[in-house]
């Protein structure tokens, strides 16, 4: 668990008056706290303005003071606090004259989503969250595909940057070697602290709160998984358990106790419990009880057959989507710009357009098994399913249902993102499954199997979409729990079965990976689990204060410092994939000049946004990418770190020497 | 015009009514920016805008509004609400299953408002300008004042965190006629009936007051009658007038009420379910409550026309 306060005696009152009075003393607590800062304190900025003053002034009809708009949305405080303390950073140079526009979230999406907002100049924040792909902390705000989509909010479109993003994912060799891939992401990183288009500010920390009845709990990095991995997860030997008498601590493998039932509460309704037809945290982490995947991860991003017992990766070609022209079907385009097909569209021709063209061709599921079985694929992974698993109905596991599964998914809410990737799955005997990706893909391994394996009688008996009680359809999966009872709104039972594969097959038997202690349990030991559903956050703290639930997430940042003062409660933190950036709007003048960019990064105040608006639940973004995906993200995060955290550093000095350039050419 | 024709009128007057409410809350609903698709993708890297058009399209949100509304209000008058967009469920199921919990809260609280404003006004009014009048128009000045919000939480802080009389959440698993959860109404009652206490309580003792000065008052207490008759038969029948026609109007208010208290009291009402709905932009579900609350909040005036004359039968439906 990472430390939440590095330095105390730091006012942490979010209060804008006092959170501009601490600007300066953000260098005071970096100088403490690291070495790189030095001299960037509060004579930092005290030189900084002076500088400016006579500089920025005396050019008259020269570049500065430069009018800059910043734009955040309303809606989110600690988003807007974090804007107007860098815009407050930035006046106190007196090269900028700095505005701030906020909108309802709506709006707010609407507006930097268009791809004529770049031609506006202005500087947007916003927030996004991301996973074990260092993908997901460069492509999504820089990659050119991404421009009026999420979220390359100011149409950064840098042909070699693009190139460098596509072959750290894509491609034959970096699908085969991870460490190419680290290094090319590496120089992804590199290239960005040199154009600096954007400005990551710092990455969430993910928070949850127990009482001390709760033992061996840890905090996984998505919210979605909290609970399902702590109720077993061999991988990092993680279980946690129940003990009424004593107070959770240093708890271990030899203190822990069987049985119980954990109560919990979680912030919003369960929408649904059909997997591929909810994307919404609460849903998952419902049916993260019941449904398991073919394979699982670790803290780290690291991958472990689950459900299969093996995988390999039988083959892969270097072909783009364009190879699968021969396969595909021509199909009409509506009014509207759709393709006019009923069937998951697996992949759509490249070069055709639906909203210009009047018809296009696309690779329909059956076409993607006829690709497959002639050797058009990018990749073919081959998983062997384990033997004996059990649905919660007796039903035997096999390769039926995996494929069953896939099917399922298509014209789902998850399909974009099932089908981004996956081109078809085939049964090749009861307990083998082969799977194509589309191309070579080094993400592939993580996302062909994400999955949650369904029961192959049971989804031909409902409708799509009605995988769920309300529909009188009791989830059938192949997890530790079963479902036991929903009141919508209200409440989630689930209850520990008694024909789970891995207790039956003991963890060292099922799992040929397994290394850890004897001591450690083949399955999990709660009896069971009841979910309170609360959606406002004072009623949920108060619920745990009063001993009606054991266990919550998502409390604000000051009802955490009460639970975290008092002994009868843990704070449990860790470092998640969720982030906020600014964007600078590169197509317009004068923001095209890299030094500008730079000159405003130096003065984002990272330390101070993280102690002060965060209240210390956050680390500062020194570099683009999270510890959460340093797996693959790069060869070595120290070194990263050492390279490029003085790029970020809050260090005004630098930033006037840029402005001073800048105003010179002027 | 007897009372039935009276009420035919009214009931034929609920159609131009609701057909306009019906038009407003579609219309303001669609100049929100945002629609259920931008909620659930926006922000989706893996989704392309093709897949949102059809999405959009399959969810029949692609067209102009007032097709849209043609559509929507066709459908209503065949009785089909409609389905949640995102999960496909019924809306009309949803609103039947908030239903009574929402109808219990409300009826707690009216009942609480009622049971305390009317002795209290009372008492007020026959002690004017006395310590229990100022006192009792002091809290009821607090009472219109405070927030419901702040009123839940800091009951629920006192209590329920303090002195451990009540649980924070409701006991869900129990059916809604079960003692403990008739306990547990007690607090969201209170919070959702004070500002309608404090309300009706002085218009209670302005109303008495006024009928106090009157001279029948004078003529009842000069026959002899005991004061206690003079007050509660005479005086209360007829001030009891204005007390209807604001019972029946802060109907609408405890309805209104109930979306904040049950979300503090996670009371699994039509009120949270109306805030999701909102924030998710399901505007079926949100079409389908807010028509429901209007046809109450009307039913509601209706019944105070009709007790109007039971308790004064000088007033005709003419």
């Amino acid at each position: 668990m990472p430390s939440r306060h590095e330095d105390s005696g730091e006012s942490r009152t979010i209060n804008r008056r006092n959170v501009l009075s601490t600007i300066g003393a953000a260098g005071a607590v970096g100088l403490a706290g690291c070495g790189d800062q030095s001299g960037s304190g509060d004579d930092g900025s005290g030189n900084g303005s002076g500088d400016g003053s006579s500089d920025g002034g005396s050019g008259g009809d020269g570049l500065f003071p430069l009018q800059v708009q910043l734009e955040v949305n309303a809606d989110n405080s600690d988003r807007v606090q974090m804007v107007e303390l860098i815009a407050e950073s930035m006046e106190q140079t007196e090269y900028f004259e700095t505005e701030i526009e906020t909108y309802e979230w709506n709006t707010y999406v609407g507006r930097v989503l268009d791809p004529e907002y770049q031609d506006n100049g202005f500087i947007p924040c916003i927030g996004l969250s991301g996973t074990f792909n260092p993908e997901s902390f460069c492509n999504a705000l820089h990659h050119s595909d991404n421009i009026g989509a999420c979220c390359n909010l100011n149409g950064i479109s840098d042909s070699e940057l693009d190139e460098l993003m596509d072959s750290a994912r894509y491609g034959q060799e970096v699908a085969q070697d991870n460490a190419l891939r680290a290094e090319r992401y590496d120089e992804v990183w590199n290239y960005l602290a040199e154009e600096r288009y954007s400005s990551i500010t710092h990455f969430d920390l993910e928070t949850s709160v127990s009482n001390t009845d709760v033992h061996g709990f840890e905090m996984w990095p998505f919210q979605e998984g909290m609970y399902s991995y702590n109720m077993f997860a061999p991988q990092d030997e993680q279980i946690m358990w129940i003990d009424r008498d004593t107070a959770a601590g240093d708890s271990e493998l030899s203190d822990l106790v069987e049985g119980g039932t954990l109560s919990i509460a979680v912030g919003a309704n369960i929408e649904s419990f059909d997997p591929p037809h909810s994307s919404d945290t609460t849903s998952t982490l419902a049916q993260n009880f019941l449904f398991e995947s073919l394979v699982a991860n670790d803290t780290e991003g690291n991958i472990y057959p689950w459900l299969a017992e093996s995988y390999e990766l039988l083959d892969t070609t270097d072909i783009d989507r364009t190879a699968y022209a021969d396969y595909m079907s021509t199909v009409e385009t509506t009014e509207e710009g759709v393709p006019d097909t009923d069937e998951q569209i697996i992949i759509q021709h490249p070069e055709d357009n639906p909203a210009e063209d009047d018809e296009v061709r696309v690779l329909l599921p059956d076409d993607a098994v006829e690709a497959a079985e002639d050797g058009t694929y990018g990749m073919h992974y081959r998983y062997s399913l384990q033997e004996g698993v059990e649905f919660h109905n007796g039903d035997e596991m096999t390769a039926e249902d995996v494929v069953a599964t896939y099917e399922y998914y298509e014209n789902s809410q998850l399909a974009p993102q099932t089908f981004d990737s996956v081109l078809t799955a085939v049964e090749v005997d009861e307990y083998t499954v082969d799977v194509y990706a589309q191309i070579a893909d080094a993400e592939a391994e993580r996302e062909l199997p994400g999955i949650l394996v369904l029961n192959a009688n049971q989804l031909a008996e409902i409708e799509k979409g009605s995988l769920d009680p309300r529909e009188d359809n009791v989830p059938i999966g192949t997890g530790p729990y079963e479902f036991a009872e929903f009141e919508d709104e209200q409440y989630y039972e689930v209850t520990k079965s008694d024909n789970y594969w891995v207790e039956q097959q003991g963890v060292a038997e099922a799992f040929s990976w397994f290394d850890g202690s004897d001591a450690f349990p083949d399955g999990p030991v709660i009896d069971g689990f009841e979910v309170e559903i609360v959606p406002d956050d004072s009623t949920r703290s108060g619920a745990l204060q009063n001993g009606e639930i054991d266990s919550t997430y998502g409390l604000n940042s000051s009802t955490l410092d009460d639970f975290d003062s008092s002994e009868d409660y843990i704070v449990y933190g860790v470092e998640t994939g969720g982030y906020e950036y600014i964007q600078y709007p590169v197509n317009v003048e004068p923001f095209d000049d890299p030094r500008l960019r730079k000159a405003i990064n130096h003065l984002i105040p990272r330390q101070a946004i993280v102690e002060n608006v965060l209240n210390g639940y956050g680390r500062p973004a020194w570099t683009d990418l999270p510890e959460l995906a340093q797996g693959s993200g790069t060869a070595d995060y120290d070194a990263l770190e050492d390279e490029i955290r003085p790029t970020n550093e809050y260090d005004p000095e630098r930033a006037a020497e840029l402005l001073e350039e800048i105003a010179a050419e002027n | 015009m007897s009372l039935q024709r009276f009420i035919l009128k009214r009931a034929l007057s609920v159609i131009p009514i609701m057909f306009g409410v019906s038009v407003i809350t579609f219309g303001l609903f669609h100049l929100t920016p945002g629609d259920p698709v931008t909620q659930l993708v926006a922000l989706n890297p893996d989704v392309s805008a093709a897949e949102e058009a059809a999405l959009r399209e399959r969810w029949g949100l692609s067209g102009p509004v007032w097709e849209q509304y043609l559509t929507w209000i066709s459908n209503v008058l065949v009785g089909d609400f409609g389905q949640e967009l995102r999960t496909g469920r019924e809306v009309s199921a949803i609103v039947w299953r908030r239903l009574p919990e929402t109808i219990a809260l409300g009826l707690f609280g009216w009942a609480f408002a009622l049971v305390i404003a009317i002795p209290a006004g009372i008492y007020a009014a026959v002690n004017k300008d006395q310590l229990g009048d100022t006192v009792s128009r002091f809290v009821a000045l607090s009472g219109i004042s405070i927030p419901n919000f702040w009123l839940g939480l800091m009951l629920i802080l006192i209590f329920s965190l303090y002195l451990g009389l009540f649980p924070v959440l409701p006991p869900s698993r129990q059916p809604l006629y079960h003692p403990d959860m008739l306990w547990y109404l007690i607090l969201p009652g209170v919070t959702i009936g004070t500002a309608s206490a404090a309300s009706i309580m002085r218009v209670m003792r302005t109303s008495m007051t006024e009928e106090l000065n009157k001279e029948y008052v004078t003529a009842a207490r000069a026959k002899g009658l005991p004061e206690r008759t003079v007050i509660l038969k005479h005086v209360l029948r007829n001030s009891l007038i204005s007390v209807v026609t604001l019972a029946a109007t802060l109907t609408a208010s405890i309805v209104a009420g109930s979306v904040v208290v049950e979300v503090v009291f996670n009371w699994p009402g039509l009120g949270r379910e109306f805030i999701n709905a909102i924030n998710q932009r399901e505007i079926n579900v949100v079409m389908a409550i807010t028509l429901f609350t209007g046809f109450f909040v009307i039913l509601a005036n209706l019944v105070a026309d009709i007790v109007y004359a039971a308790l004064d039968p000088r007033i005709r439906y003419d």
